[in-house]
């Protein structure tokens, strides 16, 4: 959807590029806080209610966790990870969600023009006018992300509620939480809050808390604060997730080559034909013996 | 001279070799060669309208650059829709032309001096002259068997890229896509060669077309299958 107030600064499948670079916004934040998350899921409900997502049928599979995965009618989900940490159980719950990165891998991947965008507040969204449906953001995606509903052919996902945000509210799950630990401002705010609460939590003995703000997508609209920042991996988040390489490749070099390949062999062929002209079978009626070969 | 196997009809104004070359190959009628029958070229005209389906749906997938395709079949969305199916149809007639010529397609002493990078060279100066080179050349085969191979391949990544609940491995998914398009590149760019020299070389167009070539186009490029159909061994 085009946000008015909001300028394009990175569409998906645009060569030169979009936005004219004159309007500039300082980059919003969703900051999360894991350790006073007490797993009440309002977020969930909230964010539900405010897209218009109907109710999903819960999947049982042996903890509190609403259904296993995001699926493409549910952006907005808490992981209950179960882990053992310096000999005691440890119950990690995470809001999974789009983490708006600066290098959105998805839009990267994204072959449709304008269907993946970011605009100049950092948030990254799908238009599904232009989403084609081939489900590449999926592999261009660090954290798993993008889903495809099967109903509508097309790719959703959260979208930091920029209809929300760009009016000046705090996105929907931020204004359910009822213990705080969802925050939303500008990312200046909320890495300075985060590390804060870091600190706090370092005095209070968890000395490996950190903030997650992965510099390998070039950080992220979706802060983390971690009790265990050493060990990502038991929120199920990615250690140094960054665009897969093979993506970068795709785009960056094969893509260039292929096409500097074909226009080399067109022109050359074209010289060809040129130098060489069309090799005619001789007029005349054949001699009557074989040469020597 | 080996005659015709089967009677034209006398009162029929139709091209006698166009008749013949219906259901029969590798004969002389008049003053051409069947070289492909009918079969042969409904196979190959599949192959290559499939092929350059593939290309112009997915082109525009591949780049904006060729953006400008997707309004021939509808637009992008068509595009994502298509691409897949015709690369089954692709795949299909790519299967059938294997089965037809892969018995063909052994290469020969000759096909391996046409092959290497001198002779591959020569032949592109035009100045090929191996008495030995029979109905395919070198180049013709290794075209063959490498198309094959790609087209395999591109289809192999593609049901990958197609279905990826099926495929939900991130690593397969990344390889299928590289190889995908890696693939794609240099089929493409074997098969501008392969149209140039349709074009490059008059007469052998009306191959794929009638399914006949003159006598001296034969002698001149096929000149191994020319003394075998014709039992003529002059030049």
């Amino acid at each position: 959807m085009a946000i008015p107030g909001l300028e394009v600064i990175q569409s998906s499948a645009s060569l030169r590029g979009t936005g004219s670079g004159i309007r500039t916004l300082p980059n919003v934040a969703k900051l999360i806080d894991t350790s006073t998350c007490i797993g009440c899921k309002a977020c969930e409900v909230a964010c539900q209610e405010w897209n218009d997502l109907p109710n999903a049928k819960t999947v049982q599979d042996g903890s509190y966790q609403t259904l296993p995965t995001m699926t493409a009618e549910f952006w907005n989900l808490i992981k209950f990870h179960e882990a053992e940490v310096d000999g005691s159980f440890a119950w990690l719950m995470r809001k999974d969600q789009c983490m708006h990165c600066a290098d959105p891998g998805c839009l990267k991947a994204c072959p449709a023009p304008g269907a993946i965008v970011q605009y100049s507040n950092g948030i990254v969204d799908v238009n599904p006018d232009q989403c084609i449906g081939c489900r590449l953001c999926e592999t261009g995606c660090p954290f798993d992300v993008p889903r495809f509903s099967a109903k509508t052919g097309k790719m959703s996902k959260c979208t930091l509620c920029v209809d929300r945000t760009t009016v000046g509210l705090e996105p929907a799950c931020v204004k359910a939480c009822p213990t705080g630990c969802l925050h939303f401002g500008t990312k200046e705010n909320m890495l300075s809050e985060g590390k804060e609460r870091v600190k706090q939590l370092k005095a209070d003995g968890f000395a490996n808390a950190g903030l997650y703000d992965p510099p390998g997508v070039g950080g992220t609209g979706v802060l983390t604060v971690l009790k265990h920042a050493d060990k990502p991996e038991l929120y199920g988040l990615p250690r140094d997730p960054t665009v897969p390489k093979s993506v970068r490749f795709v785009k960056s070099y094969l893509r260039p080559l292929g096409l500097l390949g074909m226009g080399a062999v067109v022109l050359g062929l074209v010289g060809h034909y040129l130098r060489f002209g069309p090799r005619e079978p001789p007029k005349g009626p054949p001699s009557a013996t074989p040469p020597a070969a | 001279m080996a005659e015709p196997l089967r009677a034209v009809p006398a009162h029929s104004t139709a091209d006698p070799g166009i008749l013949l070359a219906q259901n029969q190959e590798d004969l002389v009628v008049g003053d051409e060669l069947v070289r492909f029958r009918f079969y042969t070229r409904v196979v190959h005209w599949g192959v290559a309208l499939t092929f350059f389906l593939c290309l112009f749906t997915g082109l525009p997938i591949w780049t904006p650059i060729f953006g400008w395709l997707a309004p021939l079949v509808g637009g992008l969305q068509v595009c994502r829709w298509l691409h897949p199916w015709s690369g089954i149809a692709f795949a299909v007639f790519a299967l059938l032309q294997f089965v037809h010529w892969a018995g063909e397609m052994k290469m020969t002493p000759a096909d391996k001096r046409f092959t290497k990078l001198g002779g591959f060279l020569a032949y592109l100066r035009w100045e090929t002259h191996d008495e030995e080179i029979g109905k395919y050349n070198g180049g013709q085969k290794a075209l063959f068997w490498l198309s094959s191979l790609a087209s395999l391949a591109l289809l192999a990544t593609g049901v990958v890229m197609w279905w990826p609940e099926y495929f939900s491995s991130t690593p397969l998914r990344e390889a299928s896509w590289v190889l995908h398009d890696a693939t794609f590149i240099l089929f493409t760019l074997m098969i501008f060669g392969h149209i140039y020299l349709a074009i490059a070389e008059p007469g052998t167009f009306s191959a794929m077309v009638k399914g006949t070539v003159s006598k001296a186009w034969a002698r001149l490029h096929h000149p191994a299958w020319y003394r075998d159909v014709s039992g003529d061994s002059r030049r």
